[in-house]
């Protein structure tokens, strides 16, 4: 399982593939960095970046099925697939291998990211308790994308249109946190807590807030294992009706 | 080592093997011969572990691929119809990745690569991108990776499509050398590989099996009445009738025209003494005789009676149950 997990680092690191999107998703947080900064009062003591991500998840999440969109599409059409299911891998650690490299790339994109809250605590003052929570809110955030993505990779077998797809379905969540907040959903609270169950933004925002909710962990944990177990069985589903 | 039982696979409900039984035998090469579309890569893939069945059990060495899967498939090297190779991988790290895939041992890792390597003559392009080799190469790269984990079956899915005629004869001669202490099972459609590697086929036609046997057997069941090959000069229709009125000529089958005036006929005897009689005639009527000589089929030629006799066989069946009286004509 680690020749597989090293070989799809590799890559990712051996091309220019991760360095463009690592760089694409740095620009973002600077754009989003300049204008939370623009906007500071004179009442600000310490510098608070969790709005930063709160503010551009639409931009954040637009990268996450790019990096997912050829897990399994590639190989289908390479018919490398063939390789790694003749292998004496199970279905389950090949896609659980794909997915912790995928999550190792996402890893370093955000570290990557560290940049800016360490160079602003040299002139200011940045509150890293909240600041650590909201990475980590991020991180578990992520996971579901990757694990989404990866699912559409391996179900159309076509890395533009999986990479399509992955942007309709990631926006559309933060759509279903917006027509939370409309008034007739507010009307219902039922609804309206429905609704808020199954929005990832609204989990995200204890996260951004500084705040570590078991709950919320759980959440992000379970909807990521679910989401992988379904890929696993897509898989091995096309291999019985294989045509 | 490999036993295939009552084994099947649809496709939906289209049939692609139905019901098929072989097996493979400890340090044989067994050739997988059909025609295209006849269920030869359906079969490997569900050997290999990659297709599972419709019905029917496939063991590999003890281990049933679909219960055993991972230990089944440690004893497997598989060679698909396309190499399975990564375009953006180097030989070697591409035979690194795949040696660690199957659970090569780290310190063996470095070893098997290289042997593997030189088997295939490939070690001067280790440093090559797999996307920029020829056709050829990647054909032997995927071929290197099969036998990483030193696996005791082979499974070559038409492993010389695309080579030069000096590359067929080299990895002929590898599947001869590694057919000493592996059991292989390969497939083609070009039946005089077929011969020159294979000690027995399995011939397969619309997912069913055609006949198993040694090359021998097949070619001499399939002369069991004697077949002449004549070249002599004289008028065709002549020479025709002549033959015919011979007793113990059961058919004149094929003719063909060499030059003008020479023909080359394919008679069909009862036993092999009635040369005498047609030589004799034939010197009586002043046709000279070129040459003759008893007909052996080859493989070729095996393969397509067989397919050929199914047909008439189902055929036969179909007129039979329409309760039509005509049977079909026997000459071909």
């Amino acid at each position: 399982m680690f020749s597989l997990y090293k070989k799809e680092l590799q890559s990712f690191f051996f091309s220019p593939f991760a360095y463009v999107l690592t760089a694409l998703f740095m620009l973002i947080f600077s754009f989003a960095f300049i204008s939370s900064i623009a906007s500071i009062d004179s009442n600000t003591l310490k510098f608070s970046f969790p709005n930063i991500f709160y503010d551009n998840f639409f931009f954040f999440i637009f990268i996450i099925p790019i990096l997912t969109m050829r897990s399994f599409a590639d190989e289908r059409k390479g018919g490398t697939e063939v390789l790694l299911l003749t292998s004496p891998l199970s279905v389950g650690k090949i896609v659980l291998a794909k997915f912790l490299s995928i999550l190792t790339v996402f890893a370093v994109m955000m570290i990557a990211t560290l940049f800016f809250p360490i160079y602003t605590s040299f002139n200011g003052q940045v509150m890293w308790s909240s600041l650590i929570c909201a990475y980590l809110g991020f991180f578990l955030w992520g996971m579901v994308c990757i694990a989404v993505g990866m699912l559409l990779s391996s179900l159309t077998g076509n890395a533009i249109i999986a990479a399509i797809l992955g942007e309709i379905i990631m926006e559309g969540t933060l759509l279903v946190d917006q027509i939370g907040g409309t008034a007739l959903v507010n009307a219902y609270p039922n609804l309206n807590s429905a609704i808020s169950w199954i929005s990832m933004q609204r989990r995200f925002v204890f996260f951004s807030q500084g705040m570590f909710r078991l709950e919320d962990f759980i959440f992000f944990l379970s909807a990521t294992a679910v989401v992988i177990c379904w890929n696993i069985i897509a898989i091995e589903k096309r291999r019985w009706s294989h045509s | 080592m490999v036993e295939i039982k009552n084994l099947s696979k649809y496709y939906g409900r289209n049939p692609a093997v139905k019901g098929i039984d072989f097996e493979i035998r400890d340090n044989e090469i067994l050739g997988f011969l059909g025609p295209n579309g006849a269920g030869k890569s359906t079969t490997m893939n569900i050997i290999a572990g990659y297709l599972p069945s419709t019905g029917g059990t496939v063991t590999v060495n003890g281990f049933d691929i679909t219960e055993q899967a991972s230990e089944a498939k440690k004893c497997i090297g598989y060679l698909p119809e396309i190499p399975p190779v990564y375009p953006d991988m180097r030989v070697e790290e591409y035979l690194n990745f795949v040696a660690g895939l199957k659970g090569v041992p780290r310190a063996e890792r470095k070893k098997q690569v290289e042997d593997s390597m030189e088997k295939l003559h490939i070690t001067d392009m280790r440093r090559r991108l797999i996307r920029n080799l020829s056709k050829g190469y990647k054909q032997r790269v995927g071929f290197a990776q099969a036998l990483l984990g030193n696996p005791k079956i082979l499974i070559l899915d038409e492993p010389t499509v695309g080579l030069d005629p000096s590359q067929v004869m080299e990895v002929r001669n590898l599947i001869l050398e590694l057919g000493k202490d592996h059991s292989v099972i390969f497939s083609s459609h070009i039946l005089a590989e077929v011969s020159a590697v294979c000690e027995r086929v399995v011939i397969i036609n619309k997912g069913e099996i055609m006949a198993i046997d040694t090359i021998e057997n097949l070619e001499k069941n399939m002369t069991a009445d004697t077949v002449l090959n004549l070249t002599a000069d004289g008028d065709k229709d002549k020479i025709i009738r002549l033959l015919k009125d011979i007793r113990g000529v059961n058919a004149v089958s094929e003719v063909k025209e060499i030059s003008e005036n020479r023909n080359l006929y394919q008679i069909e005897l009862k036993e092999e003494a009635v040369r005498n009689e047609i030589m004799s005639v034939l010197l009586n009527n002043q046709c000279s005789i070129v040459e003759m000589n008893l007909a052996k089929l080859n493989l070729e030629q095996v393969f397509m009676k067989i397919i050929q006799e199914k047909k008439k066989s189902s055929l036969e069946e179909l007129i039979e149950e329409t309760n039509n009286s005509n049977p079909y004509d026997e000459e071909v």
